[in-house]
């Protein structure tokens, strides 16, 4: 940075030009790629925003809104996205630790890693009909529960709303998952074997490796795959709800989440301006999320570099 | 590559990237002005008259269910549109048949498009009317003789609307009959329960030697429904009790309107359901009825004599009305309804659409509408003597001067979101009866308000 600053104010006038041009030049090679995602995203955007303040084609202000935040299914709904938030972690932590396993191990990497990977492909709503039928209460998870013993832990995994939302959560965290070991796999095998072997004649052991090694060096990969993951669990888990609990958001609201929430208010209670208020909310949401997301990146590589 | 999208670079530049998005999004606010659609479709005009059948070669599009309730129904409707378009060579007649969840959500994906089917399938009373106050469907009266509809079962109570009528019945569902495997309860020295009382002594008896009496799923929610109907109608005095608490002139937690979650509550507590009721849905529940597992089940009227078939026929099956709780005037009584066909708005040719329901409305077809389904055909002139189970003409004759389907005269959403959803907490335990009555009132007060045309719609509707 310095050696930039110092050859600029050398250059004077020229130099300040430069990055001007360039500008310009960037933004026309990226005109048509920009103009298409602009209609695609900008135009629906807009028009969610237009709609959010209308009602039977009247502007009506923050109307829609004030109904939206103040519903008590809408506030569940959040929470219930921000409880998701914490399988994030969850996510990472075994991504990561899977991601390791499948490094050190020799024989048989490919098959496991496919194993592992098979379900992230699985279509959704496969995986959500295939685990509604093993969570029922006389289902094969408690069948198997009781037959060896277990009959305390055998619940009504999904029709007790105290915990239902937490069993959607181990679907969501078993289908996920492959994903992260995938992109944290790819890093780990890329990195350089010297600074390994250098590890390992300094005497550190397998954990200090993996801490102090692998950690670090992935840590833009392990960032990106958690704000994938964060947006998922805030605005990409429709799927796995609207099958899992036959659109409801059940039992009670147990499972309801903001998407299914914009669903029901656009597709079957006909309130489309309800809908477009409440997508408004989460796209703020997902949008914070992200910038909290992307400087919490910058800091963690800025850091990853000063050391 | 992707990795390289997040990391420190793409945030350089800052300034040129915020000119750039202000420019974004000015020019989407101008796209999204300019393309700005005309939110609702126009009104409904009831003066429509039916034009000349058109000669030209044409296409209509039906989108409907009931093969989900009334097996058979769909090997009717192909033999039907053979039948008619070999009348009419011009006429090409095709069908999609939907699913349950996915009926009103693809019907509203449709309407706000503008586009789709020329015969839509709507379930009576409140399911028929909201597309007629959105502007979605014509009036079917404006297309078909009032001699005629005067024919279709419950057009006028559930689908009228101002004098005209929105939509025209298809097949009736008597809602919701009980059924009763009488060898169950023969084996267990119990006889037919006639009142509310004697059900919960069935129940005790039951659930002690661990037999369910009462077969249901309401993980889907529909089953939540039907209770609230069965239920919940015993204590009111007619349909227009209910649209009183929708407008907001009495509430859901008075003794009338609050008095069937108390019931609802009492079965829980005195093991009237199958421990799994929460987990299951309603069609996979019912199959334990038919595999002796349960001792009772309710079913969709149309479907109802084929489950007697299933499980050993009337020897072994009796249909009745859920028994009585209340001295209410509706207590006791089978509940009607009729699934109806609509003409969309959007339609090219409603006047060979309403030809065509009309064409389904001859005695030949109602006449094979029962031998394929063994279900009832909503209209008055089908006769009723042909039919030979002494249970399944109980169940014909009792829809006939049925009770108002209660579920029909609220608001979906209100349904959705108060009645399915308390009716699975109380089943589970975690709501009592007085705290979900209160909040069906308070879902209903907040509907009020987000729904701004719902109290004039509904008060239009009650004249």
């Amino acid at each position: 940075m310095k050696l930039t600053r110092v050859k600029s104010e050398a250059v004077g006038v020229v130099s300040r030009q430069r990055p001007a041009r360039s500008s310009r030049e960037a933004f026309l090679w990226i005109a048509p790629a920009a103009l298409v995602i602009l209609f695609i995203f900008g135009y629906s955007v807009v028009t969610v925003l237009i709609q959010s303040f209308r009602y039977d084609g009247d502007w009506v202000g923050f109307e829609n809104f004030s109904i939206v935040i103040t519903d008590p299914i809408f506030l569940t709904a959040l929470k219930h996205n921000g409880q998701l938030l914490l399988a994030v972690p969850v996510l990472i932590t075994l991504a990561f630790i899977i991601a390791i396993a499948l490094f050190e191990t020799r024989r048989g990497m490919r098959f496991y890693r496919s194993a592992v990977f098979l379900p992230y492909v699985l279509p959704i709503p496969v995986v959500a009909v295939v685990f509604g039928q093993i969570y029922q209460l006389n289902g094969a998870l408690n069948i198997f529960l009781k037959s060896v013993g277990l009959d305390f832990l055998a619940k009504d995994w999904l029709g007790d709303p105290a915990i239902a939302l937490g069993t959607m959560s181990s679907v969501i965290i078993w289908k996920e998952v492959g994903f992260g070991v995938i992109l944290m796999l790819a890093h780990i095998i890329s990195l350089p074997n010297e600074t390994y072997e250098a590890a390992r004649i300094d005497g550190a052991g397998f954990w200090r490796t993996h801490f102090s090694i692998t950690r670090p060096a992935i840590l833009n990969t392990i960032v990106f795959y958690g704000v994938i993951e964060a947006i998922t669990m805030v605005s990409w888990v429709f799927n796995y709800v609207y099958v899992m609990s036959n659109g409801l958001g059940g039992p009670g609201n147990a499972t309801m989440v903001s998407e299914l929430y914009i669903y029901r208010s656009a597709f079957q209670n006909k309130a489309p301006e309800l809908a477009a208020a409440a997508a408004v909310f989460l796209f703020i949401a997902t949008l914070v999320l992200m910038i909290a997301f992307f400087r919490i990146q910058r800091r963690s590589i800025a850091g990853t570099f000063n050391k | 590559m992707l990795i390289g999208l997040f990391n420190e670079r793409g945030f350089a530049n800052m300034k040129s990237r915020k000119a750039f998005a202000i420019g974004a999004v000015a020019m989407a606010l101008l796209l999204g002005a300019c393309s700005s659609s005309g939110d609702n479709a126009a009104e409904s005009t009831p003066s429509e008259s039916a034009a000349a059948f058109p000669t030209e070669d044409l296409t209509l599009n039906i989108s409907w269910w009931g093969e989900q309730e009334a097996p058979g129904a769909q090997k009717w409707l192909e033999e039907s549109i053979a039948l008619y378009t070999k009348e009419h060579p011009n006429v090409t007649i095709e069908h999609v048949l939907q699913t349950t969840d996915g009926l009103i959500p693809s019907f509203e994906a449709a309407a706000a498009a503008q586009s789709g089917p020329d015969i839509q399938y709507f379930w009576g009373g409140i399911y028929s009317q909201q597309p007629g106050w959105d502007g979605h469907i014509a009036p079917i009266s404006d297309y078909l003789s009032e001699e005629e509809l005067s024919h279709y079962i419950n057009a006028k109570v559930e689908s009228g609307f101002q004098g005209k009528v929105w939509t025209a019945p298809w097949y009736v569902n008597p809602s919701f009959p009980l059924l009763v495997r009488t060898d169950i309860l023969a084996d267990n020295g119990l006889a037919v329960p006639t009142n509310w009382d004697e059900l919960m002594k069935v129940c005790d008896v039951l659930s002690a030697k661990k037999i369910t009496t009462i077969a249901g799923g309401v993980k889907d929610g529909w089953f939540g429904g039907w209770i609230y109907s069965i239920l919940g109608g015993q204590s009111v005095q007619s349909q227009a009790d209910v649209i009183n608490a929708v407008v907001g002139t009495t509430k859901f937690t008075d003794p009338e309107h609050a008095g069937w979650w108390t019931k609802l509550e009492e079965s829980k507590n005195r093991k009237c359901w199958n421990d799994d009721i929460n987990s299951l849905e309603l069609y996979q529940a019912q199959q334990k009825f038919v595999d002796g597992k349960a001792a009772m089940t309710i079913t969709a009227g149309p479907d109802a004599p084929n489950f007697v078939k299933k499980a050993g026929g009337d020897e072994k099956v009796t249909i009745m009305a859920m028994p009585a709780w209340s001295d209410g005037p509706l207590a006791g009584k089978m509940g009607t309804t009729s699934q109806t066909l609509g003409i969309t708005k959007w339609s090219k040719y409603p006047q060979v659409a309403a030809d065509f329901i009309k064409f389904t409305h001859t005695t030949e077809r109602l006449n094979a509408w029962y031998a394929a389904t063994g279900s009832m055909p909503a209209d008055d002139r089908f006769d009723i003597s042909q039919v030979e189970s002494a249970s399944t003409k109980a169940l014909f004759e009792s829809a006939l001067d049925g009770a108002p389907y209660l579920e029909n005269f609220i608001p979906a959403q209100l349904d959705a979101d108060a009645v399915f959803k308390n009716v699975q907490l109380v089943l589970k335990g975690t709501v009592k009866a007085a705290d979900a009555a209160a909040d069906m009132q308070a879902v209903m007060e907040r509907l009020r308000k987000s729904d701004r045309k719902l109290v004039d719609n509904f008060t239009a509707w009650a004249k």
